[in-house]
C-alpha cells in the first residue's frame, strides 16, 4: 500500500564562487561546508508530503563519498525512511552519464520502487541531466519541472502539474516514473532532531559499493564518462572604463554617476 | 595509445562513420523557437569548418511547412518526422524519435536549445545514445584534425572556462541557453535538402499530456529586450529590496533582473535571471546592485553597452567588470539615485 518513493540528492559545496588559486589553477575547495543541494530538499519535501497524503516510504539515495552520509541524516531528519549512499573509488570523476548508471543501479537494486523524485537541478553543476538519464537506463517515462503530483492508487498512475516558460502542463503518467521538482516550490520542513538521532541508532543508512551494485567498472566513473575536461582558459573580459566612486556621501556618489550616464547619453538631463 | 576497455552498457560505434551537425528544432504553436534558429548559425559555422553538412531535425505533426525556414536560416538538409501520433509532446516520445533518426544518419553532433523543454530533452537523448553531452554550453570550438567538437562552459565558480571533450562516442551532444549566440540573418536564396522521414511504429510513453494552459504574462518588456536594467543581487536582504529598484527601473524606464542567488532566495522569478544559466541580455545600461560578480553572472552582460555597479564591499569582482562603480549601501546609494533623478526632470519642466 502506498507509495514507495525514491528521492536522488546531492551533497554540495555551500557556495557557488569557489575560487581558484592562481599560482596552481586548482580550486580551493578547503574550508567550504557541503549542504544538501537546496533543489534536492524541495525534492524530499515533496516526496514527504506524498507520503503524509497516500502512505508508503521515502527512500534517499546519493552517489558520493562517504561525507555525503551527513546529507542522508539531513533529509532523514525531515522525515525520509531510510538512505542509500553509493560510494566507492571507482565512482569518483563521473560525468552525468556514468553517474546515472550508477544511480540506476542503485534504483534496481532497491527494486520496489514507484516514484523516483529529483531536484530541479543542482548548484554545483546546474545540468538538470540526472533525471532523464535515470529515466533513459530504466526505460521508464518521465517529466521536469512538477509543481503538484496526485496519486491515483486505483490506476497506479499519477497526475503531474508542471510549468515551463509561459504555460503549465498536466501529464497522466503511469507509474513508475521518474519527476523532477520545479524550484522554490514548497519550503522544506525542518529537521526534527529526534529523526536525525534514528539515522545512527537505526542503522537507516547503507552504504553500497561497486561490488553490492554488480557494477561494470568501465561504466562507473572517469572511466564511465564520455566528456572529460580537455582544457582549462580564463574567461576573456570585456574591457570596462572601470571608474570607481569611494567617498562616504551618498548624493555625491548619486550627482556623480547621473553625471557620468549624462555625459554617456544614457540619462536625459 | 591503446584502446581503453569501453563500458559493455555502450553499443558498439565506430566515430569515423558519423557526420553532419543536427540541430533539433524546436516548435511551439507552430513556430520555431528562437534559441534553435540561434543554434543553427553555429551549426552552419561548424559544419563548414569540418566540411560537412548542417541540418535541422524537427519531430511533430503539421510541422512539415517549416523545413523551408531552416533552410533560410542555415541548414543544408532537413529531417522531417510529421505524424499525427506526435502532435501531443512527451519527453519520451520525442527523444525517441530524435534517438532513432540519429541511429540512423549517424551525426557526428547534436545540439539542443537550452529551453525548459530542450532541457529536459537532451539528456535522455543522449543518455539512449550512450554519448555525452555538455549542458548550457557557451562557445564550440572544432579541430579539422582530430575532428574533435569541443564544447566550452564556465565551470565551478571563478573564471575559468572548461573545454569539454567526448572521447570514443558521437554525437557530441550539448545544449545551449537562448540568446547565447545571435540569430543568424534570413536568407531566402539558400537551398536545401528536405527528407520526409515516416515513422512505422511509435514507443507508448506511458504518459499523456491532459491539458496545456498557457500562463497570461503581464505586458512587460522581458530583460532580454530590455535597453535599461536594474538588477538585484543577493545584497539586497530582502525581497522588499527589489521595490527600491523597481522604483528606479520605472524613472529610467527600464526594468528589474537579478542574480542566481536573488532567484534561488525567491526574490524574483527564473524568468528575469541574468547569466549563463538565466539569460544574456543586451542593454545600453545596466545596473547591478548587491551583485558580487561570479563569472557565471558577468556572463549574461558581456553584451551589455555600460554596466554600473553599486556594492558595499570595493573589492566586489563587479567593480573589474564595470564601467562605474559605486562603493556604498544600496539602502542609501538608491534612493540617493532616485532623489537626483526626480530633482533633475523636475528642474526640466
Ligand atoms: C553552473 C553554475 C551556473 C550559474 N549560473 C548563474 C547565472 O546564470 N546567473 C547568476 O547570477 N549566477 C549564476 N551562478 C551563481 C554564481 O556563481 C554566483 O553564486 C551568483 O551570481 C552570486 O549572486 P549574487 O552576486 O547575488 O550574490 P553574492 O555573491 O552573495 O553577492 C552579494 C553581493 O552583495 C554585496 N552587498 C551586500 N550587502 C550590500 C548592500 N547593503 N549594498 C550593496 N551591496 C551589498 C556584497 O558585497 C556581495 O558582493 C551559477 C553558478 C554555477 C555553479
Ligand atoms: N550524485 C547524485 N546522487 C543522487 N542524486 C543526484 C546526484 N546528482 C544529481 N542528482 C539528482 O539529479 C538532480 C539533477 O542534478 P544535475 O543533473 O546535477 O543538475 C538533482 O537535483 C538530484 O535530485
Amino acid at each position: 500500500m502506498g507509495l514507495e518513493i525514491i528521492v536522488g540528492i546531492k551533497w554540495v559545496p555551500n557556495t557557488t564562487s569557489v575560487n581558484i588559486d592562481p599560482k596552481t589553477g586548482t580550486l580551493i575547495r578547503e574550508g567550504i561546508p557541503s549542504v544538501v543541494n537546496p533543489h534536492d530538499l524541495t525534492a524530499v519535501e515533496m516526496a514527504l508530503r506524498l507520503k503524509d497524503r497516500y502512505g508508503g516510504r521515502v527512500t534517499a539515495i546519493s552517489m558520493a563519498p562517504p561525507s555525503a552520509i551527513a546529507g542522508l541524516e539531513h533529509v532523514i531528519g525531515m522525515g525520509v525512511d531510510r538512505g542509500i549512499l553509493a560510494s566507492d573509488r571507482v565512482f569518483a570523476g563521473a560525468d552525468t552519464l556514468a553517474t546515472s548508471y550508477v544511480l540506476a543501479k542503485v534504483i534496481e537494486k532497491i527494486g520496489d520502487y514507484d516514484l523516483i523524485i529529483m531536484g530541479h537541478e543542482t548548484i554545483d553543476s546546474s545540468t538538470a541531466h540526472i533525471g532523464a538519464q535515470v529515466a533513459s537506463w530504466l526505460k521508464l517515462p518521465y517529466i521536469y519541472y512538477a509543481k503538484e503530483i496526485d496519486y491515483n492508487e486505483k490506476e497506479k498512475s499519477i497526475m503531474v502539474k508542471r510549468i515551463l516558460e509561459n504555460a503549465f502542463e498536466i501529464y497522466k503518467i503511469k507509474l513508475p516514473a521518474v519527476v523532477s521538482i520545479a524550484m522554490h516550490t514548497y519550503e522544506p520542513r525542518r529537521i526534527k532532531i529526534s529523526n536525525k538521532l534514528r539515522a545512527k541508532m537505526e542503522n537507516l543508512i547503507q552504504v553500497w559499493t561497486s561490488k553490492d551494485l554488480d557494477i561494470d567498472v568501465n561504466c562507473a566513473g572517469l572511466r564511465g564518462s564520455p566528456t572529460v575536461v580537455s582544457a582549462i582558459d580564463f574567461v576573456p573580459k570585456v574591457p570596462r572604463k572601470n571608474e570607481i566612486f569611494n567617498e562616504k556621501d551618498p548624493r555625491k556618489a548619486a550627482k556623480w554617476l547621473i553625471q557620468k550616464l549624462i555625459e554617456e547619453g544614457l540619462l536625459d538631463p | 595509445m591503446t584502446a581503453r576497455r569501453l563500458c559493455s552498457e555502450w553499443t558498439e560505434i565506430n566515430p569515423d562513420e558519423y557526420r553532419g551537425i543536427w540541430v533539433y528544432m524546436q516548435v511551439d504553436d507552430g513556430e520555431i523557437n528562437e534559441a534553435s534558429l540561434q543554434l543553427l548559425g553555429q551549426a552552419r559555422k561548424i559544419a563548414d569548418e569540418l566540411e560537412t553538412y548542417a541540418a535541422a531535425i524537427f519531430v511533430g505533426y503539421k510541422v512539415k511547412n517549416l523545413a523551408k525556414e531552416a533552410i533560410y536560416y542555415g541548414a543544408d538538409k532537413v529531417i522531417v518526422v510529421d505524424d499525427e501520433r506526435l502532435s501531443k509532446y512527451t519527453p519520451n516520445l520525442y527523444g525517441d524519435i530524435i534517438y532513432r533518426l540519429a541511429l540512423k544518419y549517424k551525426p557526428e553532433s547534436i545540439l539542443i536549445g537550452g529551453t525548459m523543454r530542450g532541457r529536459e530533452l537532451a539528456p535522455y537523448i543522449a543518455n539512449n545514445l550512450r554519448t555525452g553531452i555538455t549542458a548550457d554550453l557557451t562557445m564550440i570550438e572544432v579541430n579539422k584534425e582530430t575532428r574533435d567538437i569541443i564544447l566550452i562552459r564556465p565551470p565551478f565558480g571563478a573564471w575559468m572556462l572548461a573545454h569539454i571533450k567526448t572521447r570514443d562516442r558521437k554525437p557530441v551532444m550539448g545544449s545551449v541557453r537562448p540568446n547565447v549566440f545571435p540569430t543568424p540573418e534570413k536568407d531566402l536564396s539558400r537551398k536545401g535538402e528536405i527528407i520526409i522521414e515516416e515513422v512505422k511504429e511509435v514507443i507508448d510513453p506511458k504518459m499523456e499530456l491532459i491539458q496545456y494552459i498557457p500562463i497570461k504574462k503581464k505586458e512587460e518588456i522581458p530583460i532580454e529586450k530590455a535597453e535599461i536594467i536594474v538588477s538585484g543581487g543577493r545584497g539586497l536582504g530582502s525581497k522588499e529590496g527589489f521595490n527600491l529598484l523597481k522604483e528606479l527601473a520605472d524613472l529610467l524606464g527600464g526594468v528589474i533582473a537579478g542574480s542566481r542567488k536573488a532567484v534561488d532566495a525567491g526574490w524574483i522569478p527564473h524568468e528575469k535571471q541574468v547569466g549563463q544559466t538565466g539569460k544574456t541580455v543586451k542593454p545600453q545600461l545596466y545596473i547591478a546592485v548587491g551583485i558580487s560578480g561570479a563569472a557565471q553572472h558577468v556572463f549574461g552582460i558581456r553584451e551589455a553597452k555600460r554596466v554600473v555597479a553599486i556594492n558595499i564591499d570595493p573589492d566586489a569582482p563587479i567593480f573589474e567588470n564595470a564601467d562605474y562603480g559605486v562603493v556604498g549601501d544600496y539602502k542609501e546609494i538608491i534612493p540617493a539615485l532616485i532623489e537626483e533623478i526626480k530633482s533633475i526632470k523636475k528642474t526640466k519642466k
